[in-house]
């Protein structure tokens, strides 16, 4: 059987399969100007087309990224170095291939490497920005308004009153009930591992299939633009439609119903994702979100995706949710093990 | 050498983004901390499903009782796309597991560490060595 | 002279519809509904689409009879329906007819579907729900409303199955006008139907897709297993177009729905 040598002939396979491609910073505004010059003066890439004309982003793409939402305190400049970049997910990589100590919860969990699901192992596109959110210009989120801090108070108020996350199902985040991936949006921040798309054009049409939970986000296009559904339709993903706008795909959302909702915000929220292939296996993806019954102002974020091999297998997650059944077992064995003793006679 | 997790954590302080929110707390409530333990059998079958894929394993007792154990391991997905298919690991294949028992009392148990009869790792992961000089 | 070349022509006429009555296939009508071409040049089986009968109820022929939930009354009876098997029954082995039976005597408990569970192939194409045919040259990709299930067709590269899931992995190719898809690697935990009706993992199934009008396709499925059927059987049924401008494909992300049913039993107690 191959599983003897398995280990090492997939690790070279592996390593040999990484690659990445370095973000140059725009212009003037950060290190490599001149390089990023140089390379905007040369012919910029053009993807090829669909056969009914359309870019052609079809294929299998990972935006897999050690790269935070929020520019870190400690930070002030919006790009790393090259080498700063590599110590940080040199860092990364050992904390994420460390055993952990035994006997301690974090240890209480599967190897992720053992499995390919940590980033050391995984394909990505290296990226130099200090932070994904590029608008504001300190990549931080703007200031919250009163409304969205209300609402914020009111979420937690209501998390509170629904009790401790093992007296039911309902009071798990919506990646335990397997209802979505928090990250799944849009816009589609990376989900941690899996974190793949699989993108198929038809006429009319763009599919962006999200790996977890087998989440197909079908987008009309149209020249004129298609209206939003009525207002009582609403998503978890909202409804998307979109355009092109030369090279670019651009997606509006709208229709959310708010029940997952992005660092705090409302069933108001207006996404537009912008989808542009800068190179063969690259897709610069960039969105802007506006919602002000959250944000004082819209804020804007980018992220490469790096082309990647399939396939995507079906991620059936409530199918097999066997973990948050058997955990709300537990917890109820638990409860009247505690209730048999505290109840046996002679106890003080 | 095992190593304390904390002790890894960069003084700038970049933290991963977004870590998938059943790690380590939905693990120690579904299994139990106290309750460590090390399994040797034979391979039964592998659920390659999703969110956690599940190795039964055939356990033989010191009195030569046999009990199927469920372990819980990770997303088939990426091994998947690494070439792993329901034919990779052999029934019967001997694995010795490192893990923690289920809070529910029942022969179930997360896998922490699987490891061949040959003493190589399952799958894949290892030293972190290789990482940043390919990159 | 002129006899001659009529009595010629005519003979020439006869021997003419001689060859066409030997020739032409006894079915021969109007000429096959040709579809319009995707860019790519194959038929073009873009749209969403959705099955207008009872087979999501019983694939077999039944009459109409009560719903299993009393306080629904008739919203939830079962309509009469003809039947979408050939041949009508559907050549189980006689152990297998008895599961299915059973499975019938305990459809609350059993049928997957209750559970938000995906509907696997080809249950997901008959489901009173719509689904979108999202048609590349490399994949075709199958997007079902009810639970988000997702089937992608590989329209090259084709391989089997790394593992067993609920959708099955499909391999497709174009036989003429017809849209072949070979599916395999079944996890054998779906129906076929609300009436029991269940197959095992050694599911075989090939559909064939063929545009019959503007509006609607010609489905037809054969169905191998082995383990639970005595031979290979057929289903087939037309599929409508939804012409509706604003036609789309809403959520029916129904974990949320059930989550009560499957995990209520488990909440906590409220005296604790």
């Amino acid at each position: 059987m191959h599983h003897r040598s398995f280990a090492s002939a997939r690790i070279l396979a592996a390593m040999m399969a990484v690659g990445f491609m370095t973000i140059a910073p725009v212009a003037g505004q950060g290190p490599s100007a001149a390089a990023s010059a140089a390379q905007a003066a040369e012919q910029p890439y053009t993807a090829p087309r669909t056969p009914d004309g359309q870019p052609d982003l079809q294929g299998f793409w990972t935006n897999q990224t050690y790269t935070r939402l929020e520019r870190p305190d400690s930070v002030t400049t919006p790009f790393y170095t090259e080498e700063e970049v590599a110590a940080i997910e040199g860092r990364a990589a050992t904390r994420e291939s460390a055993q952990t100590e035994p006997g301690t919860i974090p240890d209480v969990h599967y190897d992720f490497t053992q499995f390919g699901l940590d980033r050391s192992q995984s394909t990505f596109a290296r990226n130099l920005r200090t932070s994904l959110i590029v608008d504001p210009p300190n990549g931080k989120l703007p200031p919250v308004t009163a409304e969205g801090q209300r609402r914020a108070a009111e979420v937690a108020a209501a998390r509170e009153r629904r009790g401790g996350r093992w007296d039911a199902a309902e009071n798990n985040q919506l990646d335990d009930r397997c209802i979505m991936m928090a990250g799944v949006g849009p816009p589609m921040l990376n989900t941690g591992y899996n974190s793949t798309y699989q993108i198929v054009q038809a006429p009319g049409y763009v599919m962006i299939l999200v790996e977890m939970i087998h989440d197909a986000r079908v987008i009309p296009l149209s020249a004129v633009g298609r209206e939003p559904p009525p207002e009582a339709v609403r998503h978890w993903l909202g409804a998307s439609r979109g355009r092109w706008e030369g090279e670019t795909l651009v997606v509006e959302t709208t229709n959310f119903n708010g029940k997952n909702p992005l660092r705090g915000s409302s069933d108001k929220m207006r996404v537009i994702e912008r989808f542009t292939r800068v190179a063969e296996d690259t897709i610069m993806y960039r969105f802007t979100v506006e919602d002000e019954a959250t944000w004082e102002t819209p804020w804007t974020a980018e992220m490469p995706m790096r082309q990647i091999g399939g396939p995507i297998f079906e991620h059936a997650c409530h199918e097999g949710n066997y973990g948050l059944y058997n955990t709300l077992v537990g917890a109820r064995l638990e409860e009247q093990q505690a209730a048999e003793e505290a109840a046996r006679p002679g106890r003080d | 050498m095992r190593t304390k997790l904390a002790c890894l954590v960069a003084g700038a302080a970049v933290l991963l983004v977004p870590t998938p929110v059943w790690t380590h707390h939905a693990f120690s409530a579904e299994f139990d901390v106290e309750k460590p333990l090390t399994l040797k059998g034979t391979l039964v079958r592998w659920d390659m499903i999703n969110p956690h894929s599940w190795f039964h394993l055939d356990i033989e007792d010191d009195d030569g009782t046999v009990v199927t154990w469920l372990i819980e391991g990770g997303s088939p997905n990426e091994l998947i796309r690494n070439g792993v298919t329901k034919n990779t690991l052999a029934i019967g294949t001997e694995l010795s597991v490192e893990g923690y028992q289920a809070k529910d009392g029942t022969s179930k148990a997360v896998g922490r560490n699987f490891t061949l009869a040959n003493g190589e790792r399952m799958f894949l992961g290892g030293s972190a060595s290789r990482v940043g000089a390919d990159r | 002279m002129r006899t001659r070349y009529v009595l010629l022509t005519i003979a020439a006429a006869v021997a003419a519809a001689g060859l066409l009555l030997v020739v032409t296939p006894a079915t021969a009508q109007a000429p096959a509904y040709r579809a319009p071409r995707a860019p790519d040049g194959r038929p073009d089986l873009n749209g969403i689409w959705q099955a207008l009968n009872t087979a999501h109820w019983d694939i077999e022929p039944h009459a109409a009879g009560p719903s299993v939930v009393r306080e629904l009354g008739t919203l939830s009876a079962v309509p009469g329906g003809l039947g979408v098997v050939d041949g009508d029954v559907i050549p189980y082995r006689p152990e297998a007819l008895a599961a299915r039976d059973e499975n019938r005597a305990n459809l609350l408990r059993r049928d997957p579907v209750i559970k938000c569970y995906l509907p696997g192939v080809p249950r997901g194409m008959y489901m009173p729900f719509p689904f979108q045919i999202i048609q590349s040259q490399q994949h075709i990709m199958i997007v079902h409303e009810y639970a988000g299930a997702v089937r992608t067709i590989y329209m090259d590269n084709h391989t089997e199955a790394p593992a067993d899931s609920w959708m099955g992995w499909s391999n497709g190719h174009w036989d003429g006008d017809t849209l072949v898809v070979d599916t395999t690697g079944f996890n054998g935990m779906t129906w076929f139907d609300r009436a029991g009706n269940f197959h095992s993992d050694a599911l075989h199934v090939v559909e064939r897709i063929t545009a019959r009008s503007p509006e609607t396709l010609l489905y037809e499925v054969t169905i191998e297993d082995p383990n639970v059927f005595t031979r290979p059987w057929q289903m087939s049924m037309p599929l409508y177009r939804r012409v509706e401008e604003n036609a789309q494909i809403l959520e029916f992300r129904c974990v949320e729905f059930v989550e009560d049913l499957i995990y209520g039993h488990l909440r906590k107690p409220a005296s604790q």
